[in-house]
């Protein structure tokens, strides 16, 4: 019997791959993969844990067990194929220090911020947290309550926690952890745009002639991706790939124009091949005329670090105008980029003068479709909205944009950092489909549809990521709670801005995780975490695809959603609680009900019944809530979006697809936003019509090189950038559960040139020390393996529990997008 | 005191897809065959390399996959399907419900 369950097995096996790579294999094989009766696996499909990439996975459970998992070949993302991160999917969630029960900091039995962790009843812990936050509500109002949220939030979750902060509580201060990673992109879009997220989608994959890979190592950080950039260069040999890089990493690989440059000379890069587009007489002109408008931004606006910083004493335009712009014509701008020569720039980058010409005549010939791809480079940098910027003003002037093949598309890091972070809004300035706090027609609808009374959500935008911990320190925010996230081990500057704030007396920290992370352990209470497919939910990824899964296994008993931990949560307070009478007044029926009642129960979450939910499905929350909340937190938030250009299709439909990319019109999702004859949103006879700005028309800014906040100099003599690498996603608290991927790369190390190396006395494995002016590091040397930093530049990912680089790292932040720059500070090096 | 019995009693099997650099497509395909439990079932008209690998667990199977993904031919390597079969609990399961048959895969 055994050999026959192996045969089948490794015969299903063989199947998939072969369907993938598209060859045929021995009939036998297919045959048995139809006979399922020999197979208890139950298969359902799932929005992937990991990457903001959104690969579908098909997942095999059995015993109420996650066993087996593969690329699901009826995916348009991932076409069957997973990364190694993906296939280790069916491990993450059983790792052996899995949390099961709430952790308070006791001693004596009583709540001590000094004290043990010890197990108490959820009943318990939600008892010391309303509590805490009572005290903080009472004694400095709704500003006192704060949430660090995350782009691995569902959507639903997102929705939920964004609705409990601003409406519930009343407090904007809640953030998620994808400020980290994409607020520059974000602000990018919004500044010249209007409109939040890329306008193209994976489909620009198989239909560009040429791909330009800004800082992005996507061999390594987004690898689905990766291979149908692989599979289209290497079937199509017309096709060119340039990577931009500060050191030379897995990506360089394929690269026919591979350049290295200097940390931050990305912007005068940019500037250039506008320049040379300029210069070379390829305008597009007229796409421009139609479709553009130039203005010139606000410059010297500061690195957004505390108002105190030398840094900031400097900057003469670190204030409200820092986002400001005037309108200017093409000759204005034209002379603006012309001293952005080939000879500056290369001297300036260290990229040498025909590199960049050719980079820059992939994007100048008008025969040629380009796609540009970043993430990180461009958006963890001082200057991250301007980089977005200047990339669209490339794509613009060229009229490359919003047709198959010509796009400028930024990726994103987490599963949901598009759906929950940017689309549901949980930043602390936003609110769901791009709107915004600050608004009052913006606060109106939301008050609308929320069935809230007219000023409920406060006007003034929170705090945001950065500014929590700075305040957190400060005792300003009292009663934090973060979930789905290790901020502890992501934020910059942690030594001096992020453990001091959590482990100070006047703060109660909640933090929400199914493992015992770094920041779980600086927190003074632990709730244990559902995650995956133990719940029901939905992620957004990077080309505005929508995906869907059902609940396919319990969670560990003792742990439970985040969804399910913000709304019990919320039964514990009245409206009387945490509402001034002036408010309750303008609706007296509120009165005597909890904010479940008024913001999930009787609201139009609630009116899906549980029998809208099979039968045969898990569904823990809903059960335990009585009404299909999933569902009803979707319909809710998707009907912010629906006429706005940002239409989702019914919950329901979600179910039955491989996702959708919005805005879904008709039934029908849209590839290629902005593009008459695409875009059901785009006028008829506009030919494109970029309607975020009112006239319709996209702008190109005019925007300098400036330097970063902090450079190499004779007493911290190197760069140091940070970042990932494949085996681990992030912060690595749930791939390092997984043995073999611990193995695989075990430690951080510290990647250096090897005469950087010899110049001090350093061999490949030694110990040393990594010191800035914040704090350090100990770490070993590698001179050898895949990245290759250049000399005066060293490399370290930031996965590493053990070996935290963010004790080094910088706050500096871009003054727009407050998004922090981790690719750049100075360091030196010395052997312990 | 149950994990090494546990472990024991698996089976894993993964398939992949290798993509080489089509001038090494022979030095490649040494390399998986090398490998102990591995085998290429098919290679498409591009060069793709189709094969699987078997193991006792985790640990066996990813340090196998490991030899190979480090191979500097190999432009891109996608695992596809991995699935592990406790042999002791099918057998305890075959015994007791030959009748509870209710899986699906997913179309």
């Amino acid at each position: 019997m055994t050999i026959n369950r192996r045969e089948f097995i490794k015969a299903n096996a063989v199947a998939a791959a072969a369907a993938v790579a598209g060859v045929s294999v021995p009939a036998v094989a297919s045959n048995l993969i139809t006979s399922s009766d020999i197979t208890k696996l139950k298969w359902d499909k799932a929005a992937c844990r990991f990457c903001g990439t959104g690969c579908s996975v098909n997942v095999g459970v059995m015993d109420g067990k996650v066993v087996a998992t593969h690329g699901d070949i009826k995916s348009p993302v991932n076409k069957g194929l997973s990364c190694v991160k993906g296939y280790f999917l069916s491990k993450i969630m059983y790792g052996k220090d899995r949390l099961t029960t709430p952790l308070l900091r006791m001693t004596n039995g009583k709540y001590d911020k000094e004290g043990e962790f010890t197990p108490i009843s959820w009943d318990q812990a939600f008892n010391v947290m309303a509590e805490k936050a009572n005290d903080a509500l009472k004694k400095d109002g709704p500003e006192a309550l704060g949430m660090f949220g995350s782009g691995q939030w569902t959507v639903q979750e997102g929705y939920a926690a964004s609705k409990l902060m601003k409406a519930g509580f009343r407090t904007n201060n809640i953030d998620p952890n994808a400020r980290h990673c994409m607020a520059s992109a974000v602000g990018g879009f919004m500044r010249t745009f209007g409109i939040d997220e890329p306008m193209g989608c994976y489909d620009d994959l198989e239909a560009a002639d040429a791909f330009v890979l800004w800082g992005s190592n996507m061999a390594e950080m987004h690898p689905i991706l990766w291979t149908r950039l692989t599979d289209r260069r290497l079937s199509a040999p017309h096709v060119k790939v340039a990577v931009l890089s500060t050191f030379e990493h897995r990506s360089f690989d394929l690269a026919d124009n591979g350049m290295i440059f200097t940390p931050q000379t990305d912007l005068a890069i940019l500037n250039y091949i506008a320049n040379y587009i300029i210069q070379t007489d390829r305008v597009n002109k007229d796409f421009v005329n139609k479709h553009t408008n130039f203005r010139i931004g606000q410059t010297d606006i500061g690195y957004g670090l505390r108002p105190e910083h030398p840094l900031e004493q400097k900057a003469k335009n670190n204030d409200k105008t820092a986002g400001s712009s005037k309108p200017i014509d093409f000759n204005e701008y034209a002379k603006f980029v012309s001293t952005y020569t080939a000879e500056y720039v290369s001297k300036l980058s260290g990229v040498p003068e025909h590199k960049l010409e050719a980079l820059a005549e992939m994007y100048a010939d008008p025969k040629v479709k380009v796609t540009s791809f970043w993430t990180m480079g461009f958006n963890q940098h001082t200057r991250g909205v301007w980089a977005n910027n200047l990339v669209y003003n490339i794509h613009l002037l060229t009229g490359k944009i919003s047709t198959p093949g010509n796009s400028p598309f930024s990726l994103t890091g987490q599963p949901s950092a598009c759906g929950t972070a940017r689309e549901v809004g949980t930043f602390s300035h936003r609110l769901p489909a791009d709107m915004v706090v600050k608004n009052p027609k913006h606060r109106a609808i939301a008050e609308k549809i929320w069935d809230l009374p007219e000023g409920t959500i406060p006007p003034k935008p929170g705090y945001h990521a950065v500014l929590q911990n700075r305040m957190l320190k400060d005792g300003k925010l009292n009663f934090y709670w973060v979930q789905c996230n290790n901020n502890m081990q992501a934020a910059a500057n942690i030594n001096e801005e992020a453990f001091p704030g959590y482990r100070n007396p006047k703060n109660f920290i909640v933090v929400s995780d199914p493992y015992p992370t770094v920041t779980a352990q600086a927190a003074d209470l632990i709730l244990p975490t559902a995650m995956w497919v133990e719940k029901e939910g939905v992620y957004g990824n990077a080309e505005r695809r929508t995906q869907s899964w059902y609940q396919m296994v319990k969670a560990p008993e003792g742990a439970k959603s985040d969804m399910w931990q913000l709304v019990e949560f919320s039964k514990r307070f009245k409206v009387e609680d945490v509402w001034p009478e002036e408010l309750i007044a303008k609706k007296p029926d509120v009165r005597g009900k909890t904010l479940f009642d008024v913001l999930y129960k009787d609201s139009s979450v609630g009116k899906f019944p549980l029998s809208e939910i099979p039968e045969d499905r898990l569904n823990d929350e809903s059960r335990d809530f009585g009404f299909y909340i999933q569902k009803g937190l979707f319909e809710e938030y998707a009907s912010f979006g629906r006429g706005h250009a940002h239409d989702l299709a019914p919950y329901d439909r979600y179910h039955q697809e491989r996702g959708l990319r919005w805005p879904v019109v008709d039934g029908k999702e849209t590839k290629w936003r902005f593009k008459e004859g695409s875009d059901p949103y785009a006028k008829p006879g506009s030919g494109w019509d970029f309607y975020g700005k009112k006239d319709g028309r996209a702008i190109i800014f005019a925007l300098p090189y400036e330097p970063a906040a902090e450079s190499p100099d004779d007493e911290y003599d190197l760069w140091l950038s940070t970042g990932r690498v494949l085996e681990h996603w992030h912060s690595g608290s749930m791939t390092q559960r997984v043995p073999e991927l611990y193995k695989a790369m075990p430690d951080a190390l510290v990647y250096m040139h090897p005469d950087d190396a010899k110049k001090r006395n350093m061999r490949r494995g030694d110990l040393v020390k990594l010191i800035s002016r914040r704090g350090e590091v100990q770490t070993r040397v590698e001179t050898r393996g895949r990245n290759k930093p250049p000399i005066g530049l060293v490399y370290m990912p930031w996965f590493d529990a053990s070996r935290l680089v963010n004790k080094v790292t910088l706050d500096a932040t871009d003054p727009l997008s407050k998004e922090t720059d981790y690719k750049k500070c100075a360091i030196k090096i010395v052997k312990v | 005191m149950t994990q090494n019995n546990h472990r024991s009693s698996e089976y894993h099997v993964a398939s992949l897809v290798a993509s080489p650099i089509l001038a090494q497509l022979d030095e490649v395909k040494a390399v998986i065959t090398a490998v102990e439990g591995a085998e290429i079932h098919a290679v498409s008209d591009e060069g793709k390399i189709v094969f699987t690998v078997e193991g006792t667990g985790f640990k066996d199977l990813d340090k196998k996959i490991d030899i190979i993904r480090v191979h500097k031919g190999i432009l891109n390597l996608s695992p596809v399907y991995h699935q592990v079969l406790d042999e002791e609990q099918e057998k305890k399961l075959a015994e007791s419900d030959k009748a509870d048959e209710v899986s699906h895969q997913v179309k």
